[in-house]
């Protein structure tokens, strides 16, 4: 049997609101292995940000078994759950999610912060990301100083600061003009390459391409796998 | 992580900041000023001798009152006060309100000012007041001749003092005008002590030919005009015996021998008032106004730690977002609540230090500026200084109560923001 490094199994999430159920998530199965490129695909509602949220250790499955990387997070207390985001996976949003008060290199620098890192440590890290997005210049600029690609490198190499197994980015392009969403495409495809898995949901047909493998989803279930 | 955010808010954080050195600071100034106060009624009061006491007629029991309008004690009473084995001087005290006191300057001219409170007794009372001469010798009984303070030394201006020798002249409230060599001039400014209750003595003079409080006492069909007294002041042999002195006064006063029993108003009791009495309840006075201003002072720490509160939410609901992204990168509710809880301790602890040194400079302002209203007050009389004395547990409790206010403030916030559901919170627009 392959070793899959994401393993889900019969996963379920219901939503409840008062009184009223959401089957947001219904009975996937779905096994990814090391080193894909995944695209996740679907009109919003179809429950891909949710089985993000899952597979990101946000959120916990309502039943079935999901296993990351080794771990199985069905029940795992809050603590855990944050120490296999902060280990394990790197998150990429829509709207870069940087924080506003800290420069580029301190915003790199805080998931290992998170881990307990040596400033030095940190530092050196965080400087090395910095320089393999090619934004060395920009090391104490804000992200209020930084263009739109320029902020989702910077949110690329603080994905890859505590080295995870898992980059999960969401609608990456979303905010971005269809040159700079490319070039950042290209980032991820080259971190692939370094043997990172990569999990991209979006619903841009466009960014299939890049894509080893795509899921398509509907209404809480995969519709159709290419 | 907490410093980054708070320059980036410079303005709240500020805002924030000052409502904590207020509270601080005024607690701090409050308690300096009260502690310099204290201190220095004290010492006014320790410039009379610990043995002395204040004997007279008023109310008595836990919480004695002394009336000064009525005259009850005779020589009689003062020489037989002075023969208790437990007194060791007793003085009368005659208070002569005077309208003015006159000099002659040349031939036929006059120079004349407000008058100020005489004072008819024997020289055993500088002893009593721990008060000495500086110059010149005490009046004799009988003799036109007074003795006076520095101050009223220097009532016709200060180049051209009183001396030793000089002639004044007293006009009494009634209208009569007495002439007065004055004998001996007191060392000091003034005498600062129990008599300040009275007034502030600055002519003390014999009974005789100055002072005319009389009774009329008839023997047989004659009436006879007896010398009488409001206030007598007497000291104990030391101070292990002022109770003992002040039993064995009240228990002549009360018996048949004393003429102030048949003289005094049958409605008023005799009352002996000593100077360790005086401290313990002017401290009690001191502590309850203390008390009082502490307290509004520490309301305004509370209203500082409201503020924190408040900001800190304001704080927790803007960051909505961004608290969720540090979940998501692997903060732990502990690291947010850490996050918070440290930005609300820098504000207590900052504001804390801030309002500490404000509180020290600041408590020499309000000093000075007491200082500059007992001058104001003390006319010819100097009643010497405040001195700027801090009250260090103060310092302590106002910094501890500004940090632990700030953390407490911080802890609904941050604890609002630890318990975030990321994924709900990474969808905050």
């Amino acid at each position: 049997m392959a070793e899959y490094i994401i393993d889900i199994d019969s996963l379920t999430k219901i939503y409840k609101t008062g009184k009223t159920e959401f089957k947001a998530l219904d009975n996937i199965t779905l096994k990814i292995q090391k080193g894909d490129f995944v695209a996740i695909m679907g009109p919003s509602g179809s429950g891909k940000s949710t089985l993000m949220n899952i597979i990101g250790c946000l959120d916990r499955p309502t039943s079935g078994t999901v296993i990351v990387d080794g771990e199985n997070i069905s029940k795992v207390s809050d603590n855990v759950l944050a120490e296999i985001r902060g280990r394990k996976i790197g998150f990429i949003f829509q709207k870069f999610n940087l924080i506003p008060t800290m420069n580029a290199l301190k915003n790199i620098s805080l998931p290992m912060v998170f881990l307990g890192a040596s400033k030095t440590d940190r530092d050196q890290r965080a400087a090395e990301l910095l320089a393999k997005v090619g934004l060395t210049k920009w090391a104490t600029h804000r992200p209020s100083e930084l263009s739109g690609g320029q902020q989702q490198r910077v949110a690329i190499a603080r994905s890859l600061s505590n080295n995870p197994s898992i980059i999960l980015a969401d609608e990456p392009t979303g905010n971005l003009d269809t040159k700079t969403g490319e070039q950042i495409l290209e980032l991820l495809v080259t971190l692939n390459k370094e043997g990172k898995t990569i999990l991209l949901v979006t619903h841009a047909v466009a960014l299939k391409r890049f894509a080893d493998r795509v899921v398509n989803m509907l209404d809480g279930e995969i519709s159709e796998e290419t | 992580m907490g410093l980054d955010t708070m320059k980036s808010y410079k303005i709240r954080t500020f805002l924030t900041l000052i409502g904590v050195i207020i509270g601080v600071a005024s607690v701090i100034m409050v308690t300096t000023a009260g502690n310099s106060v204290s201190n220095f009624i004290a010492e006014q009061w320790n410039l009379f001798n610990p043995t002395g006491m204040v004997i007279g007629t008023g109310t008595g029991g836990a919480t004695p009152q002394l009336s000064i309008r009525s005259v009850a004690f005779t020589t009689n009473d003062v020489d037989n006060i002075q023969r208790l084995p437990s007194v060791k001087k007793v003085a009368p005290l005659g208070i002569i309100p005077l309208n003015k006191i006159l000099k002659r300057d040349g031939f036929l001219k006059w120079e004349s000012r407000p008058g100020e409170a005489m004072y008819a007794s024997t020289p055993a009372l500088l002893e009593i007041l721990n008060v000495e001469l500086e110059e010149g010798t005490m009046f004799e009984e009988g003799k036109n001749e007074v003795v006076i303070s520095k101050n009223v030394a220097e009532i016709f201006g200060k180049d051209k003092p009183l001396k030793v020798g000089d002639t004044i002249f007293l006009r009494r409230v009634d209208g009569k005008t007495l002439e007065a060599k004055v004998v001996g001039i007191l060392k000091g400014s003034s005498i600062a002590n129990m008599f300040n209750t009275l007034a502030t003595p600055s002519i003390i003079c014999p009974a005789k030919p100055y002072y005319s409080s009389y009774f009329g006492s008839n023997v047989g069909t004659i009436l006879k005009r007896v010398v009488a007294y409001s206030v007598l002041l007497a000291e104990a042999t030391d101070t292990k015996h002022v109770e003992d002195a002040q039993n064995e006064i009240l228990n002549y006063l009360n018996s048949a021998q004393s003429d102030a029993n048949q003289y005094k108003d049958q409605s008023s009791d005799f009352v002996v008032i000593t100077q360790q009495y005086i401290l313990v309840r002017i401290d009690q006075v001191m502590s309850v106004i203390r008390t009082y201003i502490t307290a509004i002072a520490l309301i305004s720490l509370l209203i500082g730690g409201i503020g924190i509160a408040n900001i800190m939410f304001a704080t927790v609901t803007e960051r909505t977002r961004e608290i969720g992204t540090m979940m998501a990168i692997g903060a732990k509710r502990r690291d947010i609540l850490q996050l918070f809880l440290y930005q609300s301790m820098i504000i207590g602890f900052l504001g804390g230090l801030t309002g500490c040194i404000l509180g020290a400079s600041g408590s020499w302002f309000v000093v000075d500026l007491l200082n500059n209203n007992i001058q104001n007050l003390g006319g010819a009389f100097s009643m010497g200084s405040i001195t700027l004395t801090y009250a260090p547990e103060w310092f302590l409790i106002a910094s501890i109560v500004g940090i632990v206010i700030g953390i407490a403030a911080g802890v609904l916030p941050a604890r609002k923001a630890a318990k975030m559901d990321p994924v709900v919170a990474l969808r905050y627009e």
